[in-house]
C-alpha cells in the first residue's frame, strides 16, 4: 500500500467543525480571557454551542470526542489545533492536563484504574508538578523530598509554573526519596486536591501570554499521602517501579509534545487567515510588486506550517501504532513553535502598525505562542533529544 | 579615509544617554505602559537634557546634533526603554523638521518647543503598506488660490490629538516633491481615531489620522522652491531613530539574558556553558553590531556633504534592525526559559516592544519570511 497523507474524511469533517466553531463562538471572548487572566465566566455556555462533542470535563453527558480510525493521539492532535485555532483560552476548559499521562506511563494496573481511566473518560484536569524555582530543564535537580513515615509519604518542597495546579483533581508531584541516588531517586506521587499540607501559594503568575491559563506556585508542607500514591508502587511498597520518576515524567511529556506544537500551529494558522483576509481588503494600497511579495509570503508561511504538521502527525501516528518515537515527537515540537512565532510576527508586520493593535488578536497570539517553545521541553531540549538519537549521549 | 573611532562627543553622549536610559527610563517603563503616558518627572528630566528635542541654541535649545550623534543618543536611551524614548523623540521630531526647513516665521515656534516641557508636537509620517516617503499616497497639492489641500491617511501618529504643531508629510502629485505642511488637529477635515492599546509602545498615545483639509499657503513648511531631497533626508533621520531604538532594545535584552545565563545552573554548570544558549545570544550580538554600523553609516550619509536621497538606505537598515531586534528579544526570552515568560523579568517587555516596532516601517520587499528550520 502506498503512503497516504490525507486524514480520513470523518476526522477531517470533525476537525473542521471544531475549528469553525472555535473561531466563531470562542474567539470573540479571546480579549476578555486575556484581560481577566481566566476563561470567560460563561465558558460552559460557550462550550454548549458546539455542534460536535468535545469531551467536556464539566459535562460528560455532552459526549466524548468520537473515535476515528486514525486513533486517539492523531485525533487529539487534530482536535488540539482546531481548538487552538479559535483562541488559546479554550483548551484548559476541556481538561488538557498532563498529570494523568504520568500515571499512564508509570502506574500499576490499580493506579491506572484509579487515576488514569476516570480522567481520560471524564477529561478532568490533572496537574504536573516538576519544575521548581531552581530548575526546569535539568530534572535531576528535584529538591522536593518524599520521606516515608509509617503508612504515608510525607512531601516537603515547592513547585512553580504548574499548569492548572490550582484547579486540578490531583497533581502528580515529582520528589526525591533519596538525594544520594540523583535522578534515580526521583519518584512521582499523586497528590489529590485538598490534601492537608498541599497549598497553592500563587494561583496564577502574571505572564507574557496564555494569561487565561492558570500557572500556579505550590507548596508541600509536611503533606502526607498514602503509600499507594507513589506511582509504580503498591500499598505494601514491594513492586518496583517500571520506570524511574524522571524517565516517567519525560516519557509522559513526549506524547504531549506534538499537542503543544499543534496549539502553536492553531494560533499561527489563525493569524495567517485573519491577516490574509484583512490584507486582501487592502490590496489596492500596495504597489503591484509589494502585493506579489505579500502573496508569496502568505503562501510560504502556509507551507511552513504544513511541514510542521507532517512531522507531528507522523509522531502521533507512531504512538497510535504502538511504536512511539521520541525523536520524532521532539522534531515536531522542535520545528513548529519557533516557526509559528515567526509566522505570527510576519503577519503583524505585513499589516503594519495596525497589526500590533489590541483591536486585533495577532498581538495576543504573538504573546501566547512564545511559551510553546519553552514549556514541555524547550526548543534546545528537543534538539538535544534529536541529537542524541544521532550521536548518543555525547551529544550536548 | 576609513575612520571608525567615535569622537569625544559620541562617547560622552553615549554615556549620558545610557545612564539616563538605565536610571531614569528603565525604572519608569512599566508605569509608562500601564498609564499610557510617560511619568511627568521623567518627561521633564529627559526634556531638559535636550537629547530629544533638537533645537538650535539661538532658539533656546541645546543645538542640533548631527545624525550620528543623535542615533547614539536614541540607542542609549532605548537601552533603558524604547517606548519612553520614542514618545519623546517623536514629539521632538517636529522641532527638528522646523529647525531645518522652517521659514523664519515658522522657526519662531521653536522657542516654545524648546522651552516648554508640556508642549507636544507630531509629524504624521507613516502610512503602512511598506510605503517609503516618495510613495506616500497622502497628497499635498496646491489649489488655484495658492493654499494647500491635504488628503490622505496616516498611521501611528503619536500625540496627534494634542500636537501643536501637527506637521503632515506627503507628496505633491503635480511635481512628485515631498512636502510638509502644518495642519491644525482641530480642523473638521482632520479625523483622529485613537489607537488604544497595542502589543507595546503604549507610552506614546498614537492615532490613525485621516486628512481632507485645505490650509493657507504659508502653512507649508519652508517655501515651495525648497529642495525636496533635503526634506527627505530629515524624514530619513526621523525614521532612522526607530532603527537606533531597536538596537538599544536588542542590546539590553541580549546583555540581560547573557548575565542570566552565567548565573542560572543546569546540568552542573551555568547554562552559558551550553552552545544552545550561548550561540543564539552570540549571533544576536553579531547582528546587533552589524545593524549598529549600518545605522551609523546611514547617519553619515544623511549628514554628508554628498548630495543624494538616502531613502532606500534608510528603509533597508530600519527593516534589518527590526528583524535583528525581534529575533534578539525572542532569544532573550528563550534564554530565561519559563522565567522569561513572567513579568517579573523585563525580557517579555522587550519581546513585545521589538516586535511592535518592527511593524512600524516594515517593507515586505526588504526581507522574506524564513521558517526557523
Ligand atoms: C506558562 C507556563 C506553564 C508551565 N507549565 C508547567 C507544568 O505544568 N508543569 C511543570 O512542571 N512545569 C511547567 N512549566 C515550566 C516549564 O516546563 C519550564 O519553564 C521549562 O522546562 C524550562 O525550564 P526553566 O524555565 O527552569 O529554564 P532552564 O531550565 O533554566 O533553561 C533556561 C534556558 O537554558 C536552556 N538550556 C538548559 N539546559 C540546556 C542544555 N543542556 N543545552 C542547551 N540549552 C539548555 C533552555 O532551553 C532555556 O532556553 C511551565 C512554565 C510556564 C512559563
Amino acid at each position: 500500500m502506498s503512503l497516504d497523507f490525507a486524514l480520513s474524511k470523518p476526522l477531517v469533517d470533525y476537525g473542521r467543525a471544531v475549528k469553525e466553531w472555535s473561531a466563531t463562538e470562542c474567539r470573540p471572548y479571546a480579549r476578555e480571557a486575556d484581560d481577566r487572566h481566566a476563561p470567560p465566566a460563561n465558558w460552559p455556555e460557550i462550550l454548549d454551542t458546539s455542534p460536535v462533542p468535545l469531551g467536556r470535563v464539566d459535562k460528560p453527558e455532552a459526549g466524548q470526542v468520537p473515535d476515528f480510525d486514525e486513533g486517539y493521539w492523531v485525533t487529539k492532535l487534530v482536535f488540539t489545533e482546531s481548538i487552538g485555532y479559535g483562541d488559546i483560552w479554550v483548551s484548559p476548559t476541556l481538561g488538557s492536563g498532563i498529570g494523568h499521562l504520568v500515571v499512564e506511563s508509570m502506574g500499576t494496573p490499580e493506579q491506572l484504574e484509579k487515576w488514569y481511566e476516570p480522567v481520560v473518560s471524564s477529561g478532568l484536569p490533572t496537574g504536573f508538578a516538576l519544575t521548581e524555582p531552581q530548575f526546569g530543564t535539568d530534572t535531576s535537580m528535584v529538591a522536593t523530598t518524599a520521606t516515608r513515615d509509617g503508612d504515608s509519604w510525607v512531601l516537603n518542597g515547592s513547585k512553580i509554573f504548574c499548569s492548572s495546579g490550582a484547579s486540578s483533581e490531583y497533581v502528580v508531584v515529582f520528589a526525591t526519596t533519596d538525594k544520594s541516588l540523583g535522578a534515580k531517586g526521583i519518584n512521582a506521587f499523586v497528590v489529590p486536591k485538598g490534601t492537608p499540607g498541599f497549598v497553592v501559594t500563587r494561583p496564577n503568575e502574571h505572564k507574557l501570554g496564555i494569561r487565561s491559563w492558570g500557572t500556579s506556585a505550590l507548596a508541600f508542607d509536611d503533606c502526607a499521602i498514602p503509600l499507594e500514591n507513589r506511582l509504580g508502587w503498591t500499598a505494601d511498597g514491594s513492586v518496583p517501579a517500571k520506570r524511574s520518576g524522571q524517565s516517567g515524567a519525560l516519557g509522559a511529556l513526549a506524547y504531549n509534545r506534538p499537542n503543544m506544537a499543534a496549539l502553536a500551529t492553531g494560533l499561527a494558522q489563525a493569524s495567517l487567515d485573519v491577516a490574509g483576509e484583512i490584507l486582501a481588503g487592502q490590496k489596492a494600497g500596495f504597489t503591484p510588486r509589494r502585493w506579489s511579495a505579500v502573496e508569496a509570503e502568505l503562501t510560504n508561511m502556509n507551507h511552513a506550517l504544513e511541514r510542521g504538521r507532517r512531522l507531528n502527525y507522523k509522531a502521533q501516528y507512531l504512538v497510535d501504532a504502538g511504536k512511539p518515537d521520541r525523536a520524532l515527537a521532539a522534531m515536531g515540537k522542535g520545528y513548529s513553535p519557533q516557526t509559528c512565532e515567526r509566522v505570527i510576527r510576519r503577519c503583524i508586520q505585513l499589516l503594519g502598525p495596525e497589526g500590533t493593535s489590541q483591536d486585533l488578536l495577532l498581538e495576543k497570539w504573538y504573546r501566547d505562542v512564545k511559551i510553546m517553545d519553552i514549556f514541555e521541553g524547550s526548543g534546545q531540549a528537543q534538539r538535544i533529544v534529536v541529537g542524541r538519537t544521532l550521536m548518543g549521549r555525547v551529544a550536548g | 579615509m576609513l575612520d571608525l573611532e567615535p569622537t569625544e562627543e559620541h562617547l560622552a553622549v553615549a554615556e549620558l544617554a545610557r545612564g539616563l536610559g538605565l536610571e531614569l527610563l528603565s525604572p519608569a517603563a512599566r508605569e509608562a505602559e500601564a498609564e499610557q503616558a510617560v511619568p511627568e518627572g521623567v518627561w521633564r528630566t529627559l526634556f531638559e537634557t535636550g537629547l530629544t528635542v533638537p533645537v538650535p541654541e539661538e532658539f533656546g535649545g541645546g543645538g542640533i546634533p548631527d545624525t550620528v550623534t543623535q542615533m547614539i543618543a536614541v540607542e542609549g536611551l532605548a537601552y533603558g526603554d524604547a517606548g519612553i524614548t520614542l514618545a519623546a523623540i517623536w514629539s521632538g521630531s517636529a522641532a527638528l523638521l522646523l529647525a531645518r526647513h522652517g521659514t523664519e516665521e515658522q522657526t519662531a515656534l521653536l522657542r516654545e518647543l524648546a522651552g516648554n516641557p508640556d508642549s507636544r508636537a507630531a509629524v504624521a509620517l507613516y502610512e503602512g503598506h511598506g510605503r517609503a516617503p516618495a510613495e506616500f499616497t497622502t497628497s499635498i497639492s496646491r489649489t488655484a488660490d495658492g493654499s494647500w489641500r491635504v488628503q490622505g491617511r496616516k498611521v501611528a501618529v503619536a500625540f496627534a490629538d494634542r500636537a501643536d504643531p501637527l506637521i503632515v508629510v506627503g507628496v505633491e502629485p503635480e511635481t512628485g516633491k515631498l512636502r510638509a505642511v502644518f495642519v491644525p488637529p482641530s480642523d473638521p477635515g482632520v479625523v483622529i481615531a485613537a489607537d488604544g492599546r497595542g502589543l507595546a509602545l503604549d507610552a506614546a498615545p498614537t492615532a490613525t489620522v485621516s486628512f481632507d483639509v485645505t490650509v493657507p499657503a504659508d502653512n507649508l513648511v519652508g517655501v515651495a522652491e525648497d529642495d525636496a531631497v533635503a526634506l527627505a533626508n530629515t524624514v530619513g533621520r526621523i525614521r532612522l531613530a526607530v532603527a537606533a531604538a531597536q538596537v538599544g532594545t536588542a542590546q539590553r535584552a541580549v546583555e540581560y539574558a547573557a548575565q542570566y545565563a552565567t548565573e542560572r545552573i543546569a546540568f552542573g554548570r551555568p547554562i552559558a556553558g551550553f552552545q544552545g544558549v550561548s550561540f543564539p545570544l552570540a549571533e544576536a550580538q553579531i547582528r546587533i553590531e552589524a545593524a549598529r554600523l549600518e545605522i551609523a553609516e546611514a547617519a553619515t550619509l544623511l549628514d554628508g556633504g554628498e548630495y543624494g536621497d538616502r531613502t532606500e538606505t534608510v528603509t533597508r537598515v530600519v527593516n534589518y534592525a527590526g528583524e535583528v531586534a525581534a529575533e534578539a528579544t525572542r532569544t532573550a526570552v528563550q534564554t530565561l526559559g519559563g522565567h522569561g515568560f513572567i513579568v517579573e523579568h523585563p525580557v517579555e517587555l522587550w519581546y513585545r516592544t521589538a516586535a511592535a516596532l518592527s511593524a512600524l516601517d516594515f517593507d515586505p520587499l526588504c526581507s522574506s519570511f524564513e521558517p526557523a528550520l
